[in-house]
């Protein structure tokens, strides 16, 4: 692959999104998207007519319970996803660490077609004695760090080192070089992937049901398992407006909390 | 029962399987290609479709992989028509994005130049513009099979093909013999086919890039 190539893909990939930078109005589009569909899916469901057992699937009590669940799932591996890649992607663009970058990228790149639910299974597998949440955690944030830890490391990357060197030339320490030049340019695309890891774990956290840990994915699982469309639909639904209103609120933050002047 | 005998006690079976995976995946993103590029070609030159295009892409593909399948079994039931359905669907954001942004990449210039050549609109697009956006369309197409590739082993929820299969099977008999094998077979098989798929898109890259480009 040529180098043209690779900016390309990583524009592609990791820039932050039109939604971040462009008009605020794009900003109302998903929020606008996200109430249509939850008012369509209140309107359906009570248009169904659910019969009494599909009924006590969709009482508010039960779904916030399996809600909660889910966002525990997400908060919590993004947590430990996060502490994990942004200090690690620091040190592999650190000058002592260069070699190894592009091998950690191009296990990344691989990482992706790793499939989640693999992982799942695999972890819940090895490890049967400890507490279901915990599997479900360990796989979520084995399965998102390597996308997080390569929009740190590409973010850091695509500093222009003459900025570098201009800091190092004022007197700053390396130390300080980081934390008052790299990281702040840094920030949009480690922003994207803070984001980026959020909505890829509100999906895997989907999976977590699989194996005892909860989630909103159970409500998929028991509307297959019992043939009941609208708790399927509702679980369905529910997920994907979760994802959306996640992603809403990365790219508020990517439009927000970007340092002023980058 | 150690993994490798695992792995040969089935070797037909998984070989199947992962034919199977292979095949839909490269069917699906052949489908989603063919798709992405007539989205990309029909809008790239009116900034707000291209935008649309872009948008509506994106909120499919941020739509999580268990919710997307869920959503399909009550219109196609389960079987094979859900999966397609759901990988094409995903597989289509990168290849728009690539495609447009590839599309539009192309210095102004150029077309002009081949305009005042006499080449026609549709020419143009398949002499000029095609031709350059091509290595970022096909890197668009690379992002979008590794992606496809996990994605698919879901598939097997909504008993669609695959090494996925391999995977359910093994949460199916959790804790009993062979869960295990069962798991790492699947997932280990899927991650091999992303590897070979990697490799045969550089090569792809290689042979079809045009001549000028290669540096």
């Amino acid at each position: 692959m040529t180098s043209a190539q690779a900016a390309v893909e990583v524009a592609t990939d990791v820039a932050p999104s039109p939604s971040a930078t462009g008009r605020a109005w794009h900003l109302l589009i998903t929020p606008a998207i996200i109430v249509v569909a939850g008012v369509a899916l209140v309107i359906g469901v009570n248009a169904a007519d659910p019969n009494v057992s599909e009924r006590r699937s969709l009482e508010a009590p039960f779904v916030l319970k399996l809600l909660g669940q889910h966002l525990n799932l997400t908060a919590v591996s993004t947590v430990i996803v996060l502490a994990v890649a942004i200090p690690l992607g620091v040190m592999l663009t650190r000058k002592g660490a260069r070699l190894a970058a592009p091998a950690v990228l191009g296990v990344a790149n691989i990482g992706q077609g790793a499939p989640a639910i693999g992982v799942i299974v695999i972890l819940a597998v090895v490890l049967p004695t400890v507490a279901p949440f915990w599997v479900a955690i360990l796989a979520l944030s084995v399965y998102s760090v390597l996308p997080a830890l390569r929009n740190t490391m590409v973010g850091l990357q695509q500093v222009d080192p003459a900025l570098v060197e201009a800091g190092r030339g004022i007197g700053m320490s390396a130390m300080r070089t980081l934390l008052r030049v790299e990281l702040p340019l840094a920030t949009p695309i480690m922003l994207a992937g803070i984001r980026t890891t959020l909505v890829l774990n509100v999906g895997v956290a989907a999976l977590a049901s699989f194996i005892g840990a909860g989630g909103l994915g159970e409500m998929i699982s028991a509307g297959v398992k019992l043939q009941q469309n609208i708790v399927l639909i509702t679980g369905s639904v529910l997920i994907a407006l979760l994802a959306l209103s996640i992603d809403w609120l990365g790219a508020l933050a990517e439009r927000y909390l970007r340092p002023k002047g980058v | 029962m150690s993994f490798w005998d695992y792995v040969t006690s089935r070797w037909d079976l998984l070989l199947f399987e992962t034919y199977q995976h292979a095949s839909m995946v490269f069917q699906c993103v052949l489908l989603a290609t063919v798709i992405g590029l007539a989205v990309a070609v029909a809008t790239y030159r009116t900034s707000w479709l291209a935008n649309l295009a872009t948008g509506t892409a994106s909120v499919i593909f941020t739509i999580p992989s268990f919710a997307m399948f869920g959503l399909m079994i009550p219109v196609f039931g389960l079987g094979v028509v859900p999966s397609v359905v759901a990988l094409t669907l995903y597989a289509l954001l990168p290849i728009i994005r690539n495609c447009i942004v590839g599309l539009s990449g192309v210095d102004p210039a150029m077309v002009d130049a081949a305009r005042g050549m006499g080449m026609s609109r549709a020419m143009v697009l398949a002499r000029v513009e095609l031709p350059l956006a091509w290595p970022v369309i096909l890197t668009g197409v690379r992002v979008s099979t590794m992606l496809t590739m996990g994605v698919a082993a879901i598939a097997a929820y909504v008993s669609g093909p695959g090494l996925g299969d391999e995977i359910f099977s093994g949460l199916a008999r959790l804790g009993g013999a062979n869960a295990l094998n069962a798991a790492l077979a699947g997932t280990l098989g899927i991650i091999l086919l992303a590897l070979l798929f990697d490799a045969a898109y550089i090569l792809i890259g290689r042979l079809t890039t045009s001549r000028g480009l290669r540096v």
